[in-house]
């Protein structure tokens, strides 16, 4: 009983860890690609975002159910449970992954079967905009992706040069609740966090997404709370039962909803200024805004 | 006057039927050797006697109380059973496995009182086993482990004692001392009811013997009357001679070929 | 001949009472943070204000050693009923399928509570209803006839189990990757989310789990012998076993509720507390409750702090004590030297 569901949530903890391969790995042919398959809502929201929907043939279900642009189009099978037969049918031109370890078998079955595949792992902020390129490259809106690149590394300068004269407080990015995990360090959010102003307390810790003891936490004294948790009480309701946080004092802790700034997606730009305006409040200037 | 009486017993399991019309008493002091061949009815006549089943028609009377009647606490202080083997899971100390009959005495988490000690520290020297008494349970020999069992069953202080084949696995020392305990309880007034495959010890340590065949009581009465060369053959299906031993007691001898 | 005198059992009792409050000490004094014990004493005494040592102490040390200590006495005696029930040493707190079905109801809560709208405060209650299924089913399915069997009951649990289990990876498949990571954590059962009210709803299960067992502890002894015998000796065996089951079931769903699947505890305490104490059960179920929460709130501490920051399940450390010990005790068993 204990035993047996623990390898399949192995694999699915895999998933949320996000790969483990070098990000520029890429069998991309030279022809622009016009039917493509993502199996990963982040690579999906980036071929959105470049206005390639009409070249994607087929996502993932977990993309499929959370993205509506890609409601209509045909189930290819969940992130841990890709299916082979239904993307061969779909006869695309190329399938954009990340390196996970739970579509190990699928991706060397797709190379078997010779069908072109790009595999893409965005884990740092460098990662992403790389990563938006090598799409907008492999499907031929390679304008639309340097132009979505361009808005992301303005919209970095802006926030940083809105924050420059501003006081850094210290904040943790809760990511989940019970048990505990929060940002660490080496990840896009961790960088994010820094240029939007904040001492990340999560900094001092090992590995991107740490799990860490709520004694940890209080004892770290958080001058501001950033919660992206999926849970239906909210960040400050929940939080408040530790009334010596400083975050808690102040009134400063502050619930993200899950995703907008914490996916490696191509909206990193948005990501930024939420995470600024969740650090500084009414400090930031009303004009430094979007 | 307290005894057993299973009065014109008849039990059809699965359209067979297995008992038609039995009936048998034992009265205090005496010890009654059911015989039988395998599939004969006896135990499921001793599960009847101990209400593991129930009878289609006929009735068992346990002194003045139909069975049926008799509340489960009162019927365990009147009737033990000694069964053939116990397999014991936990580590259970000799003296505590003697205490368990002190079950039906005791209230619900009650400990040990003094009276329960008395009973079961006579128990175990009653059968020579009171120097086993710290002993594990698991620890003991077979042969221990049954007279900790008889003694279980003294301990219970009841008016009748049921042994289904009580030395089945034992080896003949120990079915000597466990049939002795079992005469000695006799002695001291109770009934004892004993279901037995060795006839030439059945013979020896029961005053009446009664022999079970197709579900009937084919002959019953002292030892002598019962082995019979005729009852023999009719109930177990051989040819035997039955000779006097040199205690008296009838010795039988089954040809061969 | 040596028997349970009242005196034993209060000895035993208070010797392992003091066992507790040494292990309920260490949980409380130790953690990630390095508080004094001055700090402590002065947090549980209310006179550090707001500040951070309250907090740690009275908001998160003292609600986890709490839970830890009632979940760990219900999985102990759960143990020992189930153990007696069963008449087999081998047997666990989880293996009636009573954690299965706990476990599918956390694990679907898990998966869908958040598009239902539903947080993590939501998983215990639907842990705590597939405990109550299950206990129904494994009632209906065993118990549906004249007699009660425990090979009958043995096997319906495994069985259950195994059907739980599929479903779990079923639904584990299925999620989205945030909710399978949440399903495998919880699975391998953790205090980390300790609350007070929590504790309430154990401490109220285990305290109905001891009102069944205790008045049958001697039956359960008589148990030992056989159902026959057990029978034979005036115990209603039937009545007990249903009792029993049906307590015992419902204290093993609240543990597993608020804590998941935290293996070990229930098998290895009741076993090494019949090789110090013997197997009587009227010493025997409040032992292991004592014992029990002793062991799980020290398991707990060492989650807590032998990482520093960062924590570990406390079920990983369960087995990771138990697993040897629990090795080592069936080696001296099978060499026959029990006691």
């Amino acid at each position: 009983m204990r035993r047996l569901p623990a390898a399949l949530a192995l694999c699915a903890l895999a998933a949320a860890a996000i790969g483990a391969v070098d990000p520029a790995r890429s069998a991309a042919p030279s022809e622009p690609a016009s039917r493509v398959v993502a199996m990963n809502p982040s690579l999906a929201a980036m071929l959105l975002a470049i206005g390639a929907r009409d070249a994607v043939v087929g996502v993932d279900d977990y993309t499929r159910g959370t993205q509506p642009e890609f409601a209509d189009l045909p189930a290819v099978g969940g992130l841990a449970t890709p299916s082979l037969e239904r993307v061969v049918a779909l006869s695309p031109d190329l399938v954009v992954v990340v390196p996970s370890f739970e579509q190990r078998d699928f991706r060397a079955q797709l190379r078997e079967v010779g069908i072109p595949l790009l595999e893409l792992d965005p884990r740092r902020f460098d990662e992403v905009l790389a990563a938006l390129r090598a799409l907008g490259h492999a499907v031929a809106r390679r304008e639309q992706a340097e132009a979505r690149v361009a808005a992301i590394l303005r919209a970095r300068d802006e926030v940083e040069r809105a924050v420059r004269d501003l006081p850094r407080p210290s904040a943790l990015l809760v990511l989940q609740r019970d048990p505990l995990f929060v940002v660490g360090r080496g990840s896009f959010i961790a960088e994010m966090l820094e240029s939007a102003g904040a001492r990340n307390l999560g900094a001092s810790l090992d590995g991107p997404y740490p799990r860490v003891a709520l004694e940890w936490l209080v004892t770290s004294a958080p001058e501001v709370l950033l919660d992206s948790s999926r849970d239906a009480t909210p960040a400050a309701e929940y939080w408040k039962r530790l009334p010596s946080l400083p975050a808690v004092r102040a009134d400063r802790v502050v619930g993200l909803s899950p995703g907008t700034a914490t996916l490696p997606g191509p909206w990193l730009d948005r990501g930024l200024w939420i995470l600024a305006r969740a650090l500084h409040g009414d400090a930031l200037p009303e004009s430094a805004a979007p | 006057m307290t005894e057993l009486r299973v009065e014109g017993v008849s039990l059809r399991l699965g359209g067979q039927p297995i008992l038609r019309g039995v009936d048998l008493a034992v009265r205090p002091g005496e010890v009654l050797g059911l015989l039988g061949c395998n599939g004969a009815g006896k135990t499921t006549l001793l599960r009847i006697v101990t209400r593991v089943l129930a009878a289609d028609s006929g009735r068992v009377w346990v002194g003045d109380t139909p069975l049926e009647r008799m509340p489960r606490r009162e019927l365990a202080r009147r009737l033990a059973v000694v069964p053939q083997e116990t397999h014991m899971p936990f580590p259970f100390r000799v003296g505590e496995v003697v205490l368990m009959g002190r079950t039906p005495y005791g209230g619900a988490f009650a400990l040990d009182t003094p009276e329960d000690r008395r009973r079961a520290e006579t128990a175990l020297t009653k059968l020579g086993i009171a120097h086993l008494a710290d002993r594990s349970i698991l620890d003991v020999s077979g042969g221990e482990r049954q007279l900790a069992t008889v003694a279980r069953a003294l301990a219970q202080d009841p008016d009748v004692l049921l042994f289904d084949e009580p030395t089945a696995f034992l080896d003949l020392r120990h079915r000597v001392e466990v049939l002795g305990a079992v005469r000695e309880l006799a002695a001291s007034g109770r009934a004892a009811l004993v279901v037995s495959h060795d006839l030439g010890l059945a013979a020896r340590f029961c005053d009446r013997l009664a022999l079970l065949a197709e579900g009937r009581v084919l002959a019953s009465g002292a030892p002598a009357e019962v082995l019979t060369p005729a009852n023999l053959r009719a109930g177990f299906g051989i040819e035997a001679d039955v000779v006097p031993g040199p205690d008296g007691a009838p010795l039988v001898v089954p040809r061969v070929g | 001949m040596t028997v349970l005198s009242v005196r034993t059992l209060l000895l035993t009792l208070a010797a392992l009472s003091v066992l507790l409050a040494a292990a309920v000490v260490f949980g409380l004094g130790v953690g990630s943070s390095g508080l004094s014990p001055g700090e402590v004493w002065d947090a549980l005494r209310g006179q550090a204000g707001d500040g951070a040592a309250a907090d740690i102490v009275l908001r998160i040390r003292l609600p986890r050693v709490l839970l830890a200590a009632l979940v760990g006495a219900a999985l102990a005696v759960a143990g020992v009923s189930f153990q007696a029930l069963l008449r087999n040493p081998l047997a666990d707190p989880y293996i009636l399928g009573v954690s299965g079905g706990a476990a599918l109801g956390g694990v679907a809560m898990l998966s869908f509570g958040a598009a239902l709208g539903l947080g993590y405060s939501a998983v215990p209650p639907a842990a705590f209803a597939g405990a109550v299924a299950a206990t129904s089913l494994l009632y209906a399915l065993a118990g549906g006839r004249a007699r009660f069997s425990a090979t009958h009951l043995l096997l319906t649990g495994v069985v259950l189990n195994a059907f739980a289990s599929a479903l779990i990876v079923f639904l584990a498949s299925v999620a989205g990757f945030t909710e399978g990571a949440s399903i495998f954590l919880w699975l391998i059962g953790s205090l980390s989310g300790a609350r007070v009210e929590l504790a309430g709803w154990v401490g109220g299960f285990l305290a109905l789990g001891l009102a069944a067992s205790l008045p049958l502890a001697r039956g359960l002894n008589a148990l030992a012998l056989g159902e026959e015998s057990a029978e034979q000796l005036g115990v209603d065996v039937e009545r007990a076993k249903r009792v029993l089951l049906v307590a015992t079931s419902f204290m093993v769903g609240a543990a597993v509720s608020v804590s998941g699947l935290i293996g070990f505890v229930g098998l290895i305490v009741p076993h090494l507390l019949r090789l110090v104490i013997g197997p009587d059960h009227r010493l025997l179920l409040p032992a292991a409750g004592l014992a029990g929460a002793a062991f799980l709130v020290v398991c707990d501490t060492l989650a807590r702090v032998v990482l520093e920051s960062r924590e570990l399940p406390v079920g990983a450390v369960t087995a990771l004590v138990g697993g040897p010990l629990f090795l080592f005790l069936l080696r001296r068993h099978t060499l026959g030297v029990t006691r």
